[in-house]
Parts: structure tokens; C-alpha cells; sequence
């Protein structure tokens, strides 16, 4: 199947990661992504007036609206604003975060696997905006957790499932990140599995050695399509 | 004393022309916080106490409700980590942080890297990352961020921006 695809501009710099590994995890499970004609920024948390900020996704809408009735936008600050335009627009589309797009026996009955996870330990995270506000959250809250138990793997992480990193602020005061950061580098153990651009970043940067992994990489791993996690 | 009533008269007058932009900016009406229970639940699930003592939504929400002052170094106004715990725990779901949103922008407390990351956007219609960070050098530089470069390797990669066509 074909479905719309909305990276948002840090899926095309520093994410980049994370815009290549949902591609491949997509075309591995069967289905192909295709960009919505020149998306505009959804203006991520920047903007004080909300009109402006929606208005951003709604005109992405619009550019999608002769192509496409199904979105994937793996970037959960541009899963939120569009998901939120799509609602004030009647849910013309439907606006799908990849951990939503499968179901875990889906995962799990399409997935030939080439490596187990077990013997690994990993904390999922999910950061803020994937689980709040409940209006635009993902469904399947514990799909990360389901995933890697299934494959073997030993997950931690419960305390700080709903704390933030403070990624939002760290081009802004870097302390406040640094330290919400470190709450829960450590409170968990293992390896941190994100699904979210900041939250690798923040995380990452004031970690001392903990491998921060997007869930992608991991289920490639699992996949086989890489040898290393 | 004709003086101090006149001062006070001008600020009020802010306070309201502040007050209404924060209301049209963030779609809430001043009777949709009468609703609000003083609970405190956004309070005690705040993120922000975990970096400011004094650390109240709830507050903030009833001195916008009562047209009261509220300080540019509210902690969170500076500190908000648009996090939506409190509008999640929130028995009305309040949506705080956006609030908070505009308010900073009402307050013009915008940092050198949002600046930079809306001036983008204008140019573009996209964020390009290498003018960001060029436009926030001296701000990166000041407070030390440069210190983080070899971690931040694998987040590097160039392209050459994208100008959209239309909006």
C-alpha cells in the first residue's frame, strides 16, 4: 500500500536517521511512502498564536488532499499539529504515527527474525507529545514494550515513561535540559529506545555512555536488514 | 497622586491589551478559566518543579483569569517544556502550555535560536538547520553548546535548503 509521508524539516537534517530507518522498516513490512508535494514546516512548538501554528498543517493538508487519504508523519511534534489540523478539518485524512501504523501481532507475524534481542536490557521512551494530549496521543502506548519483550529483550523504564526530557528547551536554557535529562538517564538501565528527533538529541548529549537507539534501528536489527545495534 | 493614578491607569491598560492577545493567540475565552477548580493537580505534575520551586499553572491561569500582572521571569513562562502533563492530568484538559505560548510571544521573550528557527521558516517555508545554527552562533557560543560537536556528529549532513512554492 501506498501512503502519504510528511518528514518535517529535522527528518531532513539531523534526523535523517530516523527518516531513512522508517522508510526501510515501511518497505520491509510491504507498504511505500510518498512525500506530500513541497510540505511546509508545521511550526513545531514555536509559534504563540495557534491559528498560524495549525494553519501550517492545514495548508499540508491541502498540497495532500489530491494524492493521499492516509499520512504517516513519524516526527510526533509533526504528528501532533497535523493530526490536530486534520481534526479541525473533519478527519479527512487519517494522520498515522509508524508505532501506530502496526499492530504488534502485525510486527510480529510479518517479521522473519535474524537476531533476538535476549540477554539485551532497554528502557522505551517515548517522550511527551506521543502520549499527551490524549486528543492526538498513539494508540498503542506499550507497543515498544510488547515489541521488545517479544523478541526477548528485557525492558526497565516504567518511572520515567511520562516524564519529559526537556528538549524543548534546549536551544533555549540548556541547564533545564540537561537536568530533566539526567532524571531519567539515572532512573533507568540499558539501552534508551526513542522514537522522537529532540529526545535522541537531549538524550544523547548528556548521557555518558548509554546507547540511545531510535525503535526503528532496533526493529531493523531484529530484521536483519543490520548485523550491529 | 494624580501621577501614581495615572500609572496605574496605564497599566491596567496594558495588563488588558496583554491579556487579550493571549486569549485571541491561544483560542481560550477569559470565562473558559472560570471552570478551573483550583485544584492544583497541573501544579503538583508540573515539569517545571523539577527545575523552579515555585512552579503554579493553576496560578497563572487565575491571574489571566482576574486580568492580574504576570512577570516576564514567571518560571513558566522561561522554563515551560510544552510537556501537556498538566493538560493531561487537568480535569477540564486545559491546554496549558499553549497558554504559555502565548504569552512568551506576547512578552517578546523569544530566544536568539527561536528567532533564528522562525526567520527560517519565513525564508523557506522550511527549517534549515545550517542557518539556524548560524544565526544563533553567538548565542551557542556564549553558552557553551559548542562542547557537545562530537556527540552531535551523526546528526550532521548537508543538503541545500528547499524553498516551497506556496504556503
Amino acid at each position: 500500500m501506498e501512503y502519504g509521508y510528511y518528514p518535517g524539516c529535522s527528518l531532513t537534517g539531523s534526523a535523517q536517521r530516523l527518516n531513512t530507518t522508517t522508510k526501510k522498516v515501511f518497505k520491509k513490512l510491504g507498504h511505500d511512502l510518498k512525500e506530500i508535494p513541497d510540505w511546509h514546516c508545521c511550526g513545531a512548538f514555536e509559534y504563540g498564536d495557534r491559528n498560524e501554528l495549525i494553519g501550517f498543517s492545514k495548508s499540508n493538508l491541502k498540497k495532500a488532499e489530491d494524492y493521499f487519504n492516509d499520512i504517516v508523519a513519524p516526527c510526533p511534534a509533526c504528528y501532533k499539529n497535523l493530526k490536530e489540523a486534520n481534526q479541525e478539518e473533519g478527519n479527512r485524512f487519517s494522520i498515522i504515527h509508524p508505532l501506530d501504523m502496526f499492530e504488534y501481532s502485525d510486527i510480529v507475524a510479518s517479521t522473519a527474525v535474524k537476531h533476538d534481542l535476549k540477554g539485551r536490557l532497554f528502557t522505551p521512551y517515548y517522550g511527551c507529545v506521543l502520549l499527551r494530549p490524549k486528543e492526538t496521543a498513539i494508540k498503542n502506548k506499550d507497543i515498544m514494550e510488547s515489541v521488545i519483550t517479544h523478541f526477548g529483550g528485557e525492558v526497565d523504564g516504567d518511572k520515567v515513561k511520562d516524564r519529559c526530557c526537556g528538549g524543548n528547551q534546549f536551544f533555549i536554557n540548556k541547564w533545564a535540559t540537561e537536568r530533566l535529562s539526567k532524571l531519567i538517564i539515572d532512573k533507568t538501565r540499558g539501552d534508551l529506545v526513542v522514537f522522537c528527533p529532540l529526545c535522541h538529541m537531549a538524550l544523547k548529549t548528556f548521557s555518558e555512555n548509554r546507547k540511545i537507539i531510535y525503535f526503528n534501528d532496533l526493529l531493523l536489527y531484529v530484521m536483519g536488514e543490520t548485523d550491529k545495534l | 497622586m494624580q501621577k501614581t493614578n495615572s500609572n496605574n491607569e496605564h497599566r491596567t491598560k496594558n495588563i488588558a491589551y496583554r491579556d487579550n492577545r493571549v486569549f485571541e493567540m491561544s483560542g481560550y475565552k477569559r470565562e473558559d478559566f472560570s471552570v478551573c477548580l483550583g485544584c492544583k493537580i497541573c501544579a503538583s505534575v508540573c515539569t517545571v518543579n523539577d527545575l523552579s520551586a515555585d512552579s503554579n499553572p493553576q496560578e497563572l491561569l487565575s491571574s489571566l483569569f482576574l486580568g492580574r500582572t504576570i512577570e516576564n521571569d514567571n518560571p513558566l513562562v522561561r522554563f515551560c517544556t510544552n510537556c501537556y502533563r498538566c493538560t493531561h492530568n487537568c480535569p477540564w484538559g486545559i491546554r496549558i502550555p499553549e497558554v504559555i505560548r502565548a504569552f512568551r510571544e506576547t512578552l517578546g521573550v523569544e530566544s536568539q535560536f527561536e528567532k533564528a528557527f522562525k526567520g527560517a521558516i519565513k525564508i523557506w517555508g522550511r527549517v534549515y538547520e545550517p542557518y539556524v545554527f548560524l544565526m544563533s552562533a553567538t548565542f551557542m557560543l556564549k553558552e557553551g553548546y559548542m562542547r557537545y560537536m562530537p556527540k552531535w556528529l551523526e546528526y550532521m549532513s548537508f543538503h541545500l535548503p528547499h524553498k516551497i512554492k506556496g504556503r
